[in-house]
């Protein structure tokens, strides 16, 4: 009923105006058209203003000193002391190059490494085989970092851990594994990879099982072998989903773990350990340094969106497909 | 019809955002019938509302009390939240004064009770050197919770000790031949070269009675500030400092502590102790007692000569420099957003102030008598065998202790203890604290806080804490330890240096 009289004023002025009122008019249209539609979208969107975007005015604490009993509208603005601060800190260099090389090991051994597991696991003929291959290695992910940790610290124990008998063994060395500055980022990446490495493997089978059989079949008249095969035909066919989670990995990247990585922490290997997150808790929950700890979050996000985008945009360049 | 239904949408959204992100609204007009209280709890479970101590204390106060036991272990953490939260309990355990806690004094978020305190019978501290402490440049935030002043020991394997035909040691030359013998001599004596002297764990913070802290303070280098030349300086610029580490370090390289100190779990401390390990452990000394409790169980006619102990050693000068703790651990605070008027402040008050009384006292620390303990010559002996009604109010107390201050004294019955061995124990430990006594260094900056410490102390302290544990575990040298002591100071260690002595200096006049 309503809508003829809003085309009817429209049409007035597109003498006037042609452009704009155009598309105001094709606005309101597609709204009372689709508005079951967007009342459906209503929660999701009230989801996200209430318990995404609400708070995040919360940051603007990030630029003043913040006090509790003064409430965030209440403490003074000290503009951006707050990053001088954290740039012109002795930690900062330290912090940024634990957290990066953190980042870039997880990324360079943890995420191959899940797409060789699944390729292997997607090479297993033997039905029963694969299932519990599969069950076992996703096993690890449902175990919290504390019994990771405290898993660790009995393998490595000083003298009597069988893994540290056996890594000291091996190399001819007798150093203390859990405590040892070089050992602490190896120590780290071997959790991440026993942790998540079978959980990772989840996404690349599913893409896996839609890679199409008779390009498999033609191949092998053709006289290709297994290599052949998996380099030609199966990672050219999860080729996007490799994309998407590299991604999404890279987004995920300055995440270096909190808990795994508190919890490995000690004053001999402090100098390696100390990440974002940790110096996040550290400063901020610790000695009550909130703004402070806001700014130096802020930064992470900043620089987690800067690589997504960057991620995005090269991925976009070489191969025309990207997460969006 | 569309358009007003799409107003009427948004005015919902908005009104719906409105309600779920404003920040809790005005809290409750205090009548203060009930009075909330934020407190740890380091038992297993907190206590319930409705147990046996919960009841006779509301009894005895006259107000419903309304506890938010609180994990020990992330208190701090949850304190911090609270404060920022609009549910402020009246009442709230401040374990010390962190960062978090001096800049909500300052501006402004706890009763000021320096001249409060006074009017009250049990509030009126009969030790003011500790209520001193305890204030943040003078000014008492808090009803301070009294602690031992000395609380530093070494124990020992006694049946060790006699074994290699030892005596106990009086300084820390004795704490190194000890420890050696331990080590070399096969003091269990099962031909093998198994045991080692000393048991240090994972704990590295300065100032934080730590083993390291003791033998510093032992050798002279103060506690946390000492004086030299007229100034304050801190305990890690001495010479004696670097004289205790080297002592400790030569004892870590030949082998006499153990090598995992740096990583060691500090709750699994007793354990070498007991599995006969490591056979010294530098700690407060109630520790002795939980080690001849562990003895007791695994074998009850047998774990009297197990368990010796001493307390602070005479450093190399000859002298005993005893470490004192700043008698007190953390305080009562006030808030002000929750108390609101000067007449909801005496309110509070006179609650603390009964909750201070001797009855009170005796409930929160020796529980209900008849129930579960009886008094026998001054002494509180707990009810065997013990009813379920005794027990649960056995348990409750552990953590209602949580509230007790104590600032006019003890004033409940000391426990006494199970057997007569554990109680001559008992008795030997209170006279060897009341003698070291006598000879404590006190940190003369106690009651000081300076901005630049309350804003990055804690990172700057990490700095000489790291270099401390590399140092003793060799990844660096005596150099590596005075740098970091350097880049203390140029980090903003100087200006720390420069308000504490401007303090201390205002304080003496």
């Amino acid at each position: 009923m309503t809508a003829p009289v809003v085309e009817a004023k429209a049409s007035e002025r597109v003498a006037a105006k042609p452009p704009a009122p155009r598309r105001r008019r094709g606005f309101a249209v597609h709204f009372a058209h689709y508005k079951w539609l967007y009342l459906l979208l209503l929660p999701g969107v009230l989801y996200f203003a209430v318990f995404r975007y609400g708070p995040m005015y919360g940051v603007s604490i990030a630029f003043k000193d913040y006090v509790p009993f003064l409430g965030v509208n209440g403490s003074p603005w000290v503009g951006v002391t707050n990053f001088t601060d954290f740039f012109a800190n002795p930690d900062f260099p330290q912090l940024l190059g634990n957290t990066l090389i953190l980042a870039f090991l997880n990324l360079g051994i943890a995420f191959p490494l899940t797409i060789i597991l699944a390729l292997l696991l997607n090479e297993v003929r033997l039905s029963v085989l694969k299932r519990t291959v599969q069950t076992l290695v996703y096993i690890p992910h449902f175990l919290s970092w504390t019994i990771v940790a405290s898993l660790s610290f009995l393998l490595f124990a000083l003298d009597i851990g069988p893994l540290f008998q056996f890594v000291n063994g091996l190399f001819g060395t007798n150093v203390d594994i859990l405590s040892d500055p070089n050992w602490f980022r190896p120590l780290i990446v071997l959790q991440e990879i026993w942790k998540n490495t079978g959980w990772g493997t989840i996404i690349f089978l599913a893409a896996l099982a839609t890679v199409d059989q008779d390009q498999y079949e033609a191949a092998i008249i053709d006289g290709a072998g297994r290599f052949r095969r998996v380099w030609h035909i199966t990672l050219p066919g999860i080729r996007s989903t490799i994309i998407v989670m590299l991604i999404l990995a890279i987004g995920q990247m300055l995440n270096t773990g909190f808990e795994q990585i508190y919890l490995m922490t000690n004053a001999l290997n402090r100098s390696v350990a100390d990440v974002f997150d940790t110096y996040v808790y550290f400063v901020g929950i610790t000695q009550g340094a909130y703004s402070y700890s806001t700014a130096v979050g802020l930064f992470k996000s900043l620089v987690g969106i800067v690589l997504i985008f960057g991620t995005n945009w090269l991925s976009k360049r070489f191969n025309q497909s990207g997460l969006f | 019809m569309i358009r007003r239904k799409h107003t009427l949408a948004a005015a919902v959204v908005v009104s719906a955002a409105l309600a779920l992100t404003a920040c809790g609204g005005e809290a409750p007009a205090s009548d203060l019938s009930s009075v909330k209280i934020m407190a740890p709890f380091l038992e297993a479970q907190p206590p319930t509302a409705d147990g046996a101590v919960q009841k006779k204390l509301e009894e005895l106060t006259g107000k419903d009390v309304n506890i938010t036991w609180t994990p020990n272990a992330s208190y701090e953490d949850k304190m911090n939240i609270t404060l920022a939260s609009s549910d402020i309990p009246h009442v709230l355990v401040v374990q010390g004064k962190t960062p978090g806690f001096v800049k909500n004094a300052e501006a402004g978020a706890f009763w000021d009770l320096t001249d409060k305190l006074k009017d009250y019978p049990n509030l009126k501290t009969t030790f003011p050197e500790v209520q001193q402490n305890a204030s943040v440049n003078g000014k008492v935030y808090g009803v301070y919770r009294g602690r031992n002043p000395i609380r530093a020991a070494v124990m020992f394997r006694q049946d060790w000790l006699d074994k290699l035909g030892l005596k106990a040691p009086e300084t820390t030359e004795d704490l190194y031949k000890v420890a050696k013998a331990f080590t070399e001599q096969d003091p269990d004596g099962n031909g093998q070269n198994d045991t080692y002297g000393i048991t240090i764990p994972k704990w590295g913070g300065l100032g934080t009675n730590s083993p390291y802290d003791l033998v510093e303070t032992w050798y002279g280098a103060g506690n946390r500030w000492a004086e030299r030349d007229g100034k304050l300086v801190p305990s890690f610029e001495t010479d004696e400092f670097l004289e205790a580490n080297r002592f400790i370090k030569k004892m870590v390289d030949e082998k006499l502590i153990n090598p995992d100190f740096a990583t060691f779990d500090s709750t699994k401390w007793n354990e070498p102790f007991f599995n006969g390990k490591g056979g010294i452990i530098i700690d407060v000394d109630s520790r002795a007692s939980v080690l001849i409790n562990l003895f007791k169980q695994a074998n009850p006619n047998d774990f009297q000569n197990k368990v010796g102990f001493v307390g602070s050693l005479k450093g190399p000068d000859g002298e005993l420099h005893a470490h004192p703790t700043d008698g007190y651990s953390g305080f009562l605070a006030i808030p002000k957003s929750s108390v609101k008027t000067e007449a909801d402040l005496k309110n509070v008050l006179t609650f603390l102030d009964k909750l201070n009384s001797k009855e009170a006292a005796v409930l929160i620390n020796n529980g209900i008598e008849g129930v579960n303990f009886n008094v026998v010559d001054g002494l509180a002996a707990t009810i065997k065998p013990e009813t379920p009604e005794g027990k649960a109010v056995n348990t409750d107390i552990k953590s209602f202790a949580q509230l007790g201050t104590n600032v006019t004294g003890n004033n409940f019955y000391p426990v006494k203890q199970a057997s007569e061995y554990e109680q001559k124990v008992f008795d030997d430990r209170v006279a060897v604290m009341a003698k070291d006594l006598k000879s404590a260094v006190y940190n003369p900056a106690a009651a000081f806080v300076s901005p630049t410490y309350v804003a990055k102390g804690a990172q700057l302290d990490n700095i000489v804490a790291d270099a401390r544990i590399k140092y003793l575990a060799g990844q660096t040298d005596e150099q590596g330890l005075k740098d970091a002591i350097k880049l203390w100071n140029t980090s903003g260690g100087d200006k720390v240096k420069e308000e504490i002595n401007k303090l201390w200096q205002d304080n003496k006049k």
